[in-house]
């Protein structure tokens, strides 16, 4: 979080400057389904985010230290583009794709099914093609629908959202300006059907009521971005098996 | 993969040439379908996506300012990098650039650097101290052979379609950058003994060497790649060359319609 209140972030009328209300996200598409070469794959796109996902596997899991007998290790890679961003970004990875590579792995190792597939290794590919804030969000969401579009067993799908603070006010979905310069951002990755939480992080100053706001926030949102998700994977079925949705 | 498999796959590929067929039904020099896409990505500045066959690639245009070559005071610079992640394949893994994406980028980088389509005089801001940089990325997301075509294709596609960000660096107003040619790339692969336009995966995993050829506006050429062990005749060669001429022309065609 970056600002410190100087920029204006909320118009007079109350609402945000892309005309968002605060408690209103911005718009998300979902496909199923978008790379041939991969078992499966997801495309979202969240407001001017693009995130692709690519998942390989279950597959042998090598080299042989990362091997666990009793599941498989989900091997997640978080990149971005060179040109996803408005100044390029060198090619490589870098502690901060690391560390949200990491996050997104433990995240997706509490939903899928990994007892299933001992000494084994699932790969998730999250390639960020545009970002504008929330990536990290976008690609969580992206790699639930590649990982279901792969027919990887889970227990639920895993919805990444955040809310935040802007000029004191408790706010869904933080677009570039917002979390430049905003108070505080709380993004998670959601299990939608129990209302779990599989991802945390945080940064920022909130207080315990602002928080809960934001949970608040976060828990509407990844019903309705849930619902899109479950969408996209229906088409993804008719479309390679026939029939209806 | 085991290597049982593509010694299976080139039988397969031998007596499907003896018959002229191949494993996809097409014709020798029949390419699959191609969908370009220009403008679809936020932050860059030039961006394409190209799917072609199962094969989708994305490029994208950054510019940035910097101090001139000392060699080269009134030169800007282009540069094209291609990256072969994870994402595109089962069989690429990860670790630092590997000499097939390397390849990939510098091929593409020539053919498009080579044509001269770019007057590097043109990106001078101050002569000795301030040019301008074009970056092209390429970003292969799926690899259902022949890459290289697609990532030529975009490469270009992307420049052409190229806005300068003269606002962001203070040097007056936003301004599309001026491309003078339309260098597009053609390859041709090896499979069970004669050379096929546009190999899809299962041709390239069973066939010998390919051959990448990139023409300009005029059919001339601009850059040229001979890429794993085999060799050809120079009949061979003119053979392709002129198929090279009809499709690079119809590949240029394709980028052309893109621009308003």
């Amino acid at each position: 979080m970056g600002g410190y209140g100087d920029v204006q972030l909320l118009r007079d009328d109350g609402l945000r400057l892309d005309g968002r209300k605060v408690d209103e996200m911005r718009e998300v598409k979902v496909e199923a389904g978008v790379l041939p070469a991969a078992d499966g794959s997801a495309w979202v796109k969240h407001g001017l985010n693009v995130a692709v996902c690519a998942v390989y596997g279950p597959m042998e899991a090598h080299p042989r230290k990362i091997q666990r007998q009793d599941r498989a290790v989900i091997d997640v890679r978080y990149n971005m583009a060179p040109f996803s961003t408005s100044d390029r970004i060198r090619p490589g990875f870098n502690r901060r794709s690391r560390e949200i590579s990491k996050v997104t792995a433990e995240a997706l190792e509490s939903v899928v099914l990994v007892e299933r597939y001992p000494r084994s290794k699932i790969r998730v590919e999250i390639e960020i093609l545009a970002a504008e804030a929330g990536t990290r969000c976008v690609g969580i969401t992206a790699a639930a629908v590649a990982l279901a579009d792969a027919g990887i067993p889970m227990r639920d799908l895993i919805v990444g959202v955040a809310s935040g603070k802007i000029e004191d006010t408790v706010v869904l979905d933080l677009d570039k300006a917002e979390d430049n310069y905003g108070q505080a951002d709380l993004p998670m990755g959601i299990l939608p059907t129990t209302g779990e939480i599989a991802f945390l992080q945080m940064d920022g100053d909130l207080s315990v009521e602002e928080y809960n706001t934001c949970m608040e926030y976060n828990m509407k949102a990844a019903k309705e971005i849930h619902e899109l998700m479950v969408d996209a994977l229906k088409r993804r079925y008719v479309e390679k098996n026939g029939g209806e949705a | 993969m085991v290597e049982l498999v593509p010694s299976l796959l080139r039988q397969e590929l031998t007596s499907l040439a003896e018959k002229d067929e191949r494993i996809d039904g097409r014709g020798r020099w029949e390419s699959r379908d191609i969908e370009l896409e220009t403008n679809c990505l936020y932050n860059a500045e030039g961006s394409a996506k190209v799917t072609w066959g199962g094969t989708i690639i994305y490029a994208g245009v950054k510019f940035e300012m910097r101090t001139p070559w000392p060699d080269r005071p009134t030169q800007g610079s282009l540069m094209c990098g291609a990256e072969l992640r994870p994402v595109a394949g089962r069989k690429y893994e990860p670790g630092p650039p590997s000499p097939q994406s390397i390849e990939l980028g510098r091929v593409v980088d020539r053919g498009i650097r080579e044509s001269g389509c770019i007057d590097m005089d043109a990106l001078c801001i101050i002569p000795g101290e301030k040019v301008l940089g074009i970056m092209i990325d390429i970003h292969v997301l799926s690899d259902k052979g022949n890459i290289f075509d697609a990532c030529a294709l975009g490469a270009i596609a992307a420049l052409r379609t190229a806005i300068v960000p003269a606002e962001r660096f203070d040097i007056g107003e936003d301004y599309p950058l001026a491309v003078s040619m339309t260098p597009t790339m053609c390859s041709f692969t090896r499979v069970g003994g004669r050379y096929v336009l546009d190999a899809n995966e299962e041709e390239e995993l069973g066939g010998d060497e390919r051959i990448h050829i990139t023409l300009g506006d005029e059919g001339h050429l601009h850059s040229l790649q001979k890429g794993l062990k085999g060799t050809f005749t120079p009949a061979e060669f003119d053979e392709i060359l002129g198929v090279a001429q009809q499709r690079c022309a119809e590949l240029a065609e394709l980028v052309n319609s893109k621009e308003e």
